[in-house]
């Protein structure tokens, strides 16, 4: 929206001012043309104010219109369309165009800016600052009545800003804002899809451009035509294009050069898919993987490492959500609530939500999970299963009940049902290469689940502190005869597993529930992942995560079914198990007791 | 938990009790309230009895039905179905209960349904369900498949979409209202490849199950919406979702993370109404659709009254562990209060409490209600006749009201129906 300022400062030089805010000077050609494309004539200044005129006359009348010819009145607009608009455009799709009475008794739409602390609001039709009669700006007024939407008129809104968008400066909007046209395969787009490929310059843009062409052409009247747009589309491996394609092969009217050509790029397509498909599951399974990775390590150190039977590690992971959940709250407006009938604030910062800051409450939730996790382990520890080192059995008991415990305080503090985290803007979103999607957020947990995984095996292979946890962790009693303090060791290893624990919690509130119960969910994938690795294994951790998450991914893709995957995992496990009983890699010992 | 629960039921009850021996002059009539008060379905449940114990409350501030102030029975099904048999057999042959509201799953139900048949008994049933039922037991104030999931369908055919894909939780009301959309949409000229999901045939090639299912509490929606987004690549395509619950946030945060939006692809959610938007991050549903026979943001003079009275009662309620703080009120809440006064009406048209009686006048299709959602009508086959809404999630876990059907009767027999 910086765009703004400049737009509505010199509203005579709107479109110059919109191409100097791109500072580009490519795209000022391009906007330039197309310009020429939707106003039909004129290229010298004064004419195209005219035409801008007339785009914010017709935009004007739009707003302004009852609800239910709006959305036509739109449909009307996208031959006069005018970048001058977009703003305006994107401004009604949000509902922040508002309606102004002026005191003459005339309706003036306009569009609330809101930047930092401060409210501009702008004239539709004129796109200057609204001004009182006086002349001084206009305050704004919490009254005004917002111009409502509808999924059709926001969908005819999206029509015009797509085709502002064959003009954007980025390549990949002009890509994207091409094949939608194309997908609507309509002959009156041909004209403006073909004159603005003669001005492309970007390699994919311009391909997208081609297909889009060669889309709109599959219903050509020329059989020739449509052989070729088929061929086209069948080397550039369109999936878009597919329901199409298939709809033509599946015609029997067709002539027989259309019909093999239509099969012929179905097949390459097809065979694009199965890549797709193929390296989307490989993708998948790892980040599954890294979940689960993510989610055992800290088991992996206090059951595989120090040899506790911790029932209550799921709860634990969910501190960390906890905190997440309330770091998120302090950055917004604060969270109240009443544990056990009292009733307690914690006053937030009160931050917008869309603003930088906010949106980094995760980087700072990270820490506060971790040091809560780690608190809570540490009072588990002291509290409860220090006494029971040495009894496997009863430790496995006293965690299952402290889980409960844990379960019930989580709903006395934050109530019953789960509380919503909303993940920050930056972990939105996808990364496409060669049509394979790569989610942000998975790409955060396997870069994530990597350095902890790091992080860890450094610290118990190369600080002091590590030797002395696995000193005692092999040993207890022969370590506590050289001098290790043994009970401070097994605290600070405690800890430290839950306080990882507490990092998982912290990503799981990014893809899934934080609630009561949501820990009892992870429990059993956490105790499978560790045993079917080797207890004591952190390689043997991270191989059998990676491996059961890969393995259910491709087994939900073979069969598809969602849980089928799951049910033959659990079932190998069993067998496996079998053969191998101490999981993948199991730690050698000459320990009587253990052999 | 649950015996502590019990223990705040049995106080409920208790304290009703007490409260209505004050004014025992001219008589109580029980009425009993069948819902979970604990466990999973607690979080949903537990509001239908919160707003039928106000409906008592304001029934009785103005002299009860037929000068009998209503005494309510509350029960904890404990969301245990053998155990709502049980209870309900409690209600009908020791407290002998006049009438009971209550059930939300329709295991719950259908497991209830043999008691109220055998002790002829009456039910009023508050939540959208998934039809091919029809007891005289039974009064479904909920919406049937006709006017809950076939206007969605309706509203997305309207919108240009062509592309369906169906997704749910893997039990009873997704499975049967999934194959009621699909011979729907297929009698709509929708191609069988245009509906997603999946299909299941048995050995005679009958589909017996159509679209994608996960368990309760399923959390790994990566390749299901990896399918959808390749489902949806080429345009014009939408998804019906009946996915309960929790998993709901799971999907639609991988939704919004893989890049689809409302826009392109308008998620139209048939389980998800403002009481469970509390514990959902509506950041990512804006823009998504739901449909219900009644929405907390209806602007109407019955809606607003009936709101303010509710949350004033609320903030006042002296029902030990209530929720005050960030309620709503949603379809099923009012479908449940619809139901307390249209069995009012019936009970004071028949002059009796006399189960026949009163279900003969119901079945006349004489009984009204004009509440909070418009006006409720109940049918010859015992379901009501009332308004559905379709709206778009918003970021404040309202609704915006994008179109209404004005009085859909209701046909809680749909599956062979269509294209014949």
């Amino acid at each position: 929206m910086e765009g703004v300022g400049v737009l509505f400062a010199r509203p005579l030089l709107c479109f110059c001012g919109f191409i100097n805010e791109m500072r580009n000077s490519s795209v000022s050609v391009i906007l330039r043309f197309l310009a020429v494309v939707f106003l039909a004539t004129g290229t010298s200044a004064p004419a195209m104010d005219q035409y801008e005129q007339r785009a914010r006359a017709l935009f004007v009348e739009a707003v302004v219109a009852p609800e239910s010819s709006q959305s036509l009145l739109l449909e009307n607009l996208v031959g006069s369309a005018h970048p001058c608009l977009e703003p305006f455009l994107q401004g009604w799709q949000r509902e922040q165009i508002f309606i102004y009475q002026s005191p003459e008794g005339s309706k003036i739409p306009i569009l609330k800016v809101e930047e930092n602390q401060s409210v501009r609001i702008l004239r539709v039709d004129t796109g200057e600052e609204l001004k009182e009669a006086s002349g001084s700006l206009a305050a704004w007024n919490p009254e005004w009545k917002a111009v409502e939407t509808n999924s059709k008129i926001r969908r005819s809104l999206k029509n015009t800003i797509d085709l502002l968008a064959l003009g954007s400066s980025s390549p990949s909007d002009r890509a994207a804002a091409a094949l939608k046209l194309g997908l609507k395969q309509s002959p009156a787009s041909l004209p403006v899809l073909e004159s603005r490929l003669s001005q492309e310059t970007n390699p994919s843009a311009k391909a997208a451009f081609l297909d889009a062409i060669a889309l709109v052409s599959l219903n050509s009247e020329n059989p020739d035509q449509r052989t070729s747009a088929l061929q086209r589309l069948g080397e550039s491996a369109s999936l878009p294009a597919r329901d199409a394609i298939k709809r033509l092969a599946d015609d029997s009217t067709q002539p027989p050069q259309v019909s093999r050509a239509a099969r012929e790029a179905l097949q390459t397509i097809d065979t694009r898919i199965f890549w797709i498909d193929f390296f989307g599951t490989v993708f998948r399974g790892i980040s599954l993987g890294s979940v689960l990775l993510i989610v055992a390590l800290g088991l992996a150190i206090t059951f595989g490492l120090m040899g506790v039977i911790n029932m209550a590690h799921g709860e634990i992971m969910i501190v960390g959500g906890y905190a997440t959940f309330v770091v998120q709250c302090v950055f917004g407006n604060g969270l109240a609530f009443a544990p056990f009938g009292l009733s307690m604030n914690i006053p937030g910062f009160g931050f917008d939500p869309s603003s930088a800051i906010y949106q980094s409450y995760f980087l700072v939730a990270l820490p506060v999970a971790f040091l809560s996790a780690a608190a809570t382990g540490y009072v588990l520890e002291r509290g409860v299963i220090r006494f029971l080192y040495r009894r496997p059995l009863e430790s496995l008991l006293a965690t299952w009940g402290a889980s409960l415990v844990m379960q019930q305080l989580f709903r006395l503090i934050f109530g019953p049902a789960n509380v919503p985290v909303a993940s920050p803007e930056w972990i939105n979103g996808s990364l496409n290469v060669e049509g394979v999607l790569m989610n942000y957020n998975r790409l955060f947990v396997i870069v994530f689940a990597a350095a902890v995984v790091f992080g860890t095996s450094l610290l118990l292979t190369k600080t002091p502190l590590g030797l002395l946890i696995r000193a005692v962790m092999q040993d207890r009693s022969m370590a506590g005869c050289m001098g290790v303090p043994t009970t401070k060791v097994n605290t600070l290893t405690f800890s430290f597993g839950c306080g990882l624990a507490g990092l998982a919690g912290a990503f799981l509130s990014q893809i899934g529930n934080i609630g009561p119960g949501t820990g009892q969910t992870y429990i059993v994938d956490a105790f499978m992942v560790v045993v079917l690795g080797g207890v004591g294994s952190l390689t043997g951790t991270v191989l059998s995560a990676l491996g059961i998450g890969t393995l259910d991914q491709i087994l939900q893709t073979t069969l598809r079914n969602p849980v089928i995957g799951k049910v033959l995992v659990l079932a190998g496990l069993i067998v496996f198990l079998q053969f191998k009983p101490s999981g993948l890699f199991s730690a050698k010992s000459r320990n009587l007791e253990e052999s | 938990m649950k015996k502590f629960l019990h223990l705040l039921s049995t106080a409920a009850l208790l304290l009703a009790g007490s409260l209505t021996c004050h004014a025992a002059d001219s008589g109580t009539v029980k009425v009993g309230v069948l819902h979970s008060l604990s466990g999973t379905m607690a979080i949903s449940e537990t509001s239908l009895r919160d707003v039928l114990l106000f409906a008592f409350d304001e029934i009785n501030a103005k002299g009860g039905v037929l000068g009998k102030k209503i005494e309510p029975v509350v029960v904890d099904g404990a969301s245990n179905w053998p155990l709502f048999a049980e209870k309900a057999k409690q209600l009908l042959e020791v407290d002998k209960v006049a009438v009971t509201f209550g059930c939300w799953t329709s295991v719950s139900r259908k497991s209830v349904l043999p008691v109220f048949e055998k002790d002829n008994g009456l039910l009023f049933y508050p939540v959208q369900y998934e039809g091919e039922e029809e007891s005289q037991n039974v009064i479904y104030t909920a919406e049937a498949v006709n006017q809950q999931a076939i206007p969605a369908v309706d509203y997305l055919l309207a919108d240009g979409k062509k592309k369906f894909y169906l997704i749910g939780t893997d039990y009873v009301y997704p499975q049967t209202t999934n194959l009621v959309l699909l011979e729907y949409l297929l009698s709509k000229g929708i191609p069988i490849e245009n509906i997603g999901g999946g299909l299941r045939k048995d050995a005679e090639g009958k589909v017996i199950s159509a679209g994608k299912y996960t368990p309760f509490g399923h959390t790994d929606y990566q390749q299901i919406v990896a399918e959808i987004k390749q489902f949806a690549s080429s345009g014009d395509a939408c998804v019906i979702n009946t996915i309960n619950g929790d998993s709901n946030v799971p999907f639609f945060k991988e939704f919004a993370a893989s890049g689809l939006t409302a826009a392109d692809c308008p998620v139209a959610s048939l389980s998800l109404s403002e009481d469970e938007f509390r514990s959902l991050p509506t950041k990512d549903l804006v823009g998504h659709l739901g449909c219900w026979a009644y929405f907390m943001s209806i602007d109407s003079k019955e809606n607003d009254q009936f709101k303010a009275a509710f949350f004033k009662w609320l903030k006042s309620s002296t029902v030990p562990g209530i929720e005050k703080a960030n309620r709503v009120t949603c379809s099923p809440m009012v479908l449940s209060y619809d139901g307390v006064y249209l069995w009012k009406a019936a009970v004071e048209k028949a002059g009796s409490f006399d189960v026949d009686k009163v279900r003969t006048v119901l079945q006349s299709g004489t009984i009204t209600f004009d509440g909070p959602n418009g006006l409720n009508t109940v049918e010859k086959n015992n379901h009501t006749k009332k308004n559905v809404y379709i709206g778009e999630t918003k970021a404040d876990g309202q609704f915006k009201i994008v179109k209404e059907f004005s009085q859909v009767y209701p046909q809680p027999w749909l599956k062979g129906t269509f294209g014949k």
